[in-house]
């Protein structure tokens, strides 16, 4: 299954043009929304409900499409489109991918001498410094669900950071059921492995994530996933916030693991557990303050360090009130 | 508790009747029964439309208009001058009180007074939140068995009171020992309204000071003040200074053909002088703006004055005598120096932009504003005379909105903070 997926997803880089009607199929979903963070400035594909709102996306839509035409060749020329090639490259592809991830077994963990790892104390894990590197992140928008708010995600200025930005709405959308709305986010794709398999981050011998962001004073949520093949538990996330100062200046943001408090499905549970850090799947940024208006954040890099100076382990202890079987 | 299972009984029974009545009125809408319809009629017909009201209606008025009010609106419009205050609010909730000896409908009133709060400005006012509380009558909802305590007691009253904790939550107040007194006589311990107090007492007070760069609750009105708390705010240099280069003028005092000058206030560190003074003069100094910055829920947008980076060969490396540098032992070359263990830096160049020199937030964001700006801080920054200044200004106005084909080309007047709701960000590129 997954393999197909990647050969869709192939298929369409070569074709250069993305097809809106992927969409309507619901496994592609997020490949597509992959697609679009790839494709520079496209929002992510939804339904625009009303005339109106559809009136100002195109808009929106058709500034943006022309800000990519500066430095993105123009869709004009026509790519060929040949299904058996790129069935060919991907193969050959993940083959070499599998071969160099059983190479780089045999010399250590990622590829790297154990020594070397075993000493390291701090790691970058993204940076931005080109634009292959956005293609490692998702972003979403509560247009998925119905929505204004509208969030992007392109390279800075001087091509050396990732900016974010966008518009936050909290206008609710009108499906009779949702009370509240407005929200934006950014996610990392699970890293992948050959034949798409799916691989996790080890950071079990770091105890800090440390973010270099410059932003505009909006509180933000930092949410870590586990990778975890319970489907129960795919709702699961371990967050913490992300204070702005606002500013020119850029800012050192140092988050211990042991400050993220576990949710599942958006609401913290009575019951906390400890963040395991030898199986980190993605990582997420998101924005939810209820305040509507423009937003920027800007992102230098984001690591893991070990910060000798902390030695606590778990911030938030249970009480015997909410989880009393806890305490039998 | 037994009058209450009798009045459940009862709108059991009008319910029955309204099926009844209905299945006879086929076809005819209920806003066009006539008002003097028989009371038994009018009710069911009430609680037919919302079903989702357990509590029977209050008797309304047969003077109601036709269009659909929640009931108890009226409570909330007798206030004779229209006053929207804490007072008049009060005085619905008490007067709810006087009027309901039986204290019925009180959860559609709660809901409604949820709604109204805003409105009337005291959301965010623990003792009015109390209040509402308060309406709920005690010792009857709280579960007296086993099974009651099983099985949720009364569920649409306990939703309710999960709502008043929830606007609470939304509004970010801590509830006190009186709301936990209240809604313990309410709804007893083993309660899901006591469950969501717990729990919010318990996160409220661990994440009640996370925020390392704290923002007044109440930020001031007057745009100077503003201005000040927001670039103290954003400067970590606490000693720097901030200087009010120009105050508003006073709209009122001359006609309005005369221009308003806006304000201007900047801030500047020691730091940030010494490195205007030390700048080399061939090289120009940009300003560039505005971008935003938000304070709670208010944006502000600044300015700020800034060189390019240096080119790598004319950077000189300033020395840190040894005494004043905190990392002192780096500069040690001995045998035992620091093993891979040691090595605490990140394995990445960071982004290095140009130095900035100072900030400032102006209350028009035009070109001429801004050179007052550079003057005033030409007369503790001499230097500055010498160095020529470039605007980057992403706002000559009318074409910025133009190029974001959002907002009506109209130029914004010159003391807006929130119209332009453009991305700086978008600006800055576009204009470099």
């Amino acid at each position: 299954m997954a393999l197909v997926h990647k050969l869709l997803n192939g298929t369409y880089i070569l074709r250069k043009c993305p097809q809106p009607s992927v969409a309507s199929c619901p496994f592609l979903s997020t490949r597509v929304a992959g697609y679009c963070s790839k494709s520079l400035e496209k929002p992510v594909a939804t339904p625009s409900k009303g005339s109106s709102q559809r009136n100002t996306e195109e808009t929106l839509q058709g500034h943006h499409q022309r800000e990519v035409a500066l430095d993105i060749t123009s869709p004009e020329e026509k790519p060929e489109v040949s299904f058996d090639k790129a069935i060919t490259d991907e193969i050959k592809d993940h083959f070499r991918r599998l071969k160099d991830e059983i190479v780089n077994h045999w010399i250590g963990p990622e590829g790297r001498p154990l020594q070397e790892v075993l000493l390291e104390q701090a790691k970058v894990v993204w940076q931005f410094r080109g634009k292959e590197d956005l293609d490692k992140w998702i972003v979403t928008s509560d247009k998925t669900i119905g929505g204004r708010s509208e969030v992007f995600l392109k390279m800075g200025k001087n091509n050396q950071s990732a900016l974010l930005y966008g518009t936050l709405s909290s206008e609710a959308p009108h499906d009779g059921e949702s009370g509240r709305s407005g929200y934006c986010a950014m996610m990392s794709k699970v890293p992948r492995g050959s034949f798409e398999r799916k691989r996790s981050y080890d950071w079990s011998q770091f105890n800090t994530l440390y973010l270099r962001v410059r932003g505009d004073g909006r509180p933000w949520m930092v949410n870590i996933r586990e990778d975890t093949d319970i489907i129960q538990r795919k709702n699961q996330m371990y967050s913490y916030f992300m204070f702005t100062r606002g500013g020119p200046y850029w800012q050192e943001v140092k988050i211990p693991f042991s400050k993220f408090f576990f949710s599942n499905q958006g609401r913290i549970r009575d019951a906390q557990y400890q963040l395991l850090l030898d199986k980190i799947s993605s990582i997420g940024f998101t924005l939810a303050d209820k305040v509507d208006g423009p937003f920027f954040l800007e992102i230098d890099f984001i690591g893991v360090f070990t910060d000798p100076a902390h030695t606590e382990e778990f911030a938030y202890e249970n009480s015997p009130v909410l989880n009393p079987r806890l305490f039998k | 508790m037994s009058w209450a299972q009798a009045i459940l009984l009862a709108r059991g029974l009008s319910r029955g009747w309204g099926g009844i009545c209905g299945a006879a009125l086929t076809g005819a809408t209920f806003s066009q029964l006539p008002p003097q319809s028989p009371r038994g009629l009018h009710c069911s017909s009430a609680t037919h439309n919302s079903d989702s009201s357990l509590v029977p209606r209050p008797p309304e008025p047969l003077r109601k208009p036709a269009k659909a009010l929640a009931p108890h609106e009226e409570l909330f419009r007798q206030a004779p001058d229209g006053a929207r205050d804490k007072a008049s609010f009060v005085r619905a909730v008490q007067n709810f009180g006087q009027h309901n000896v039986h204290k019925r409908g009180h959860v559609d009133f709660i809901y409604l007074a949820l709604r109204k709060m805003k409105e009337y400005g005291v959301e965010r006012d623990l003792a009015v939140y109390n209040m509402l509380l308060d309406i709920f009558p005690k010792e009857v909802f709280r579960p007296r068995s086993v099974f009651q305590k099983i099985f949720i007691h009364y569920p649409r009253q306990q939703e309710c009171g999960i709502a008043v904790l929830e606007q609470m939550e939304n509004h970010g107040l801590m509830p006190n020992k009186e709301t936990e007194f209240l809604l313990i006589q309410i709804f007893g311990r083993k309660s899901y309204p006591m469950l969501k107090f717990v729990r919010m007492q318990l996160w409220f007070s661990r994440f009640k000071n996370i925020n390392p760069f704290p923002v007044p609750r109440d930020l001031p009105q007057d745009p100077v003040d503003l201005a000040r708390l927001g670039l103290r705010h954003m400067e970590p240099d606490l000693s720097a200074r901030v200087t009010v280069y120009q105050m508003p003028s006073s709209k009122d005092s001359i006609g309005t053909a005369d221009p308003i000058e806006p304000h201007i206030v900047g801030i500047q560190s020691p730091d940030q002088q010494a490195a205007l003074a030390r700048h080399n003069p061939a090289r120009p100094i940009f300003v560039e703006g505005p971008f935003s910055l938000w304070l709670r829920n208010k944006c502000v947008y600044y300015h700020i004055l800034r060189a390019d980076l240096l080119p790598p060969e004319e950077r000189e490396v300033e020395e840190i005598p040894e005494e004043w540098n905190l990392y002192y032992p780096m500069q040690l070359d001995l045998d035992y120096g620091r093993s891979g263990w040691d090595d605490y830096q990140f394995d990445i160049n960071e982004v290095e932009e140009g130095p900035i020199f100072a900030m400032c937030m102006a209350g028009a964001h035009d070109q001429a504003t801004l050179a007052k700006w550079i003057q005033g801080l030409q007369e503790t920054n001499p230097a500055l005379a010498q160095i020529p200044v470039v605007f980057r200004l992403a706002a000559s106005t009318g074409e910025l909105l133009a190029s974001s084909g959002l907002e009506e080309p109209s130029p914004p007047p010159p003391e807006e903070q929130e119209e332009e709701e453009d991305d700086p960000q978008r600006q800055r590129r576009g204009q470099s």
